[in-house]
């Protein structure tokens, strides 16, 4: 948890301060990476508060989804359907967002 | 005592039966397995086994976890900073619609330039005119100045010196011939003694028998200084018959015309106001 949130702050920050210049042939697929890669440290952050969380299969899945999400649009930019499939790559991810979000939710309010 | 002793036997196995029980039920509860994630059980023994090569796992996958998180941020920030999404992955129609508002905007720019452009040839234009009607109000300066005798003058022309006449005195007259030679010869500016001939010129004899120009006494001999063609004003008084020859004959006069390439005449004038008349508009 407090590597996760620790890891973030220190990703933030370089960001920030480091303005890399992204290699054009990732540039599509950056902001699906990073809400995949979102997605599943909100998965993690669930499993956590069901005391359920496994490092390994944060790590995992942390790296399938991302992996997944960006083969899915190339797939769909290599067969001209990439804005589509990329919209709907966001909109199940968002809806995992917000489920993972609710569970979260109702962890904490339950006490 | 047996009997005491076999008491103490079933009250230490009930402790035994008790503590297996609570440590069964404890290992229970401890399981966190739901079901929804595969546990995987095959390591446990190892894990436990080696207390150091547990360490080492869970500081690696802290470590790991640290690390994606911060390439999560990173990505996050990075994205954030490159600004609006790029054009790989928007619809042909959406790129179709930036393309005409580009075009129109390169069209809107180049009209503009054209209008900039047109508006920076004509003030170069007027400035050109501008910078042409100095130079020749300059131009215009110069020679009215010379020509009303504001200015002094210096150039190519001859310097004729007149004697004393032995016959008579030289008369106004013949001055005025002089000087009506010289400008006919091209003399551009003329000077008797130290007064410069202009327009107004006028000259006349006085009751010594002198000469007056414009109000100013000459003295002789008369130095008559002018700028032009030194050989043309030179043949204009030498030329047989000429003025030249007239004094020397008529008035005895000792006449000396000498050419010179600097002829300096600084007698000014300060040029009369008009009263009446203005230039036609």
């Amino acid at each position: 948890m407090m590597a996760a949130v620790l890891g973030l702050i220190i990703g933030i920050v370089v960001g920030v301060f480091v303005q890399p210049d992204i290699p054009v042939a990732i540039q599509p697929y950056l902001p699906i990476m990073v809400v995949a890669a979102l997605d599943a440290l909100l998965g993690a952050a669930r499993a956590y508060f069901e005391r359920r969380f496994s490092d390994r299969v944060f790590i995992i899945s942390f790296f399938a989804n991302v992996i997944t999400a960006t083969l899915l649009v190339l797939l769909g930019n290599q067969l001209g359907v990439g804005s589509q499939l990329q919209t709907a790559v966001i909109v199940v991810l968002g809806i995992r967002i917000f489920s993972n979000v609710s569970a979260i939710r109702r962890f904490i309010f339950r006490g | 005592m047996a009997r005491q002793n076999r008491h103490g036997r079933n009250r230490s196995r009930n402790t035994v039966s008790e503590l297996r029980e609570r440590s069964e039920e404890e290992r229970r509860n401890d399981d966190t397995a739901t079901g929804s994630f595969p546990q995987v059980h095959g390591r446990t023994g190892k894990r436990t086994l080696k207390g150091t090569s547990d360490f080492r796992i869970r500081a690696s996958s802290t470590i790991l976890i640290t690390l994606m998180c911060a390439l999560l941020g990173f990505g996050y920030m990075t994205q954030i900073n490159s600004g609006p999404s790029t054009y790989e992955t928007m619809s042909e129609d959406e790129l179709v619609r930036l393309i005409n508002e580009t075009s129109t905007q390169a069209q809107n720019l180049e009209q503009r330039k054209n209008q900039l452009s047109q508006q920076l040839s004509s003030l170069k234009a007027a400035a050109d005119q501008r910078e042409q009607a100095q130079r020749i109000a300059n131009q215009n300066k110069e020679t009215s100045g010379i020509i009303s005798g504001r200015l002094p003058a210096q150039g190519k022309g001859v310097i004729i010196t007149i004697g004393k006449g032995k016959d008579k005195d030289v008369d106004a007259s013949t001055m005025f011939t002089l000087i009506e030679e010289l400008r006919n010869a091209g003399a551009e500016v003329i000077s008797i003694n130290d007064v410069r001939v202009v327009t107004s010129t006028s000259i006349w004899d006085d009751e010594d028998g002198g000469l007056q120009c414009d109000g100013i006494p000459l003295t002789l001999p008369y130095t008559v200084r002018a700028i032009g063609n030194p050989s043309d004003l030179q043949n204009a008084v030498n030329i047989a018959g000429g003025i030249g020859s007239r004094l020397k004959v008529m008035y005895g006069a000792k006449v000396s015309v000498k050419q010179s390439d600097n002829v300096q005449i600084d007698a000014t004038r300060e040029p009369s106001t008009n009263n009446y008349a203005k230039t036609v508009e």
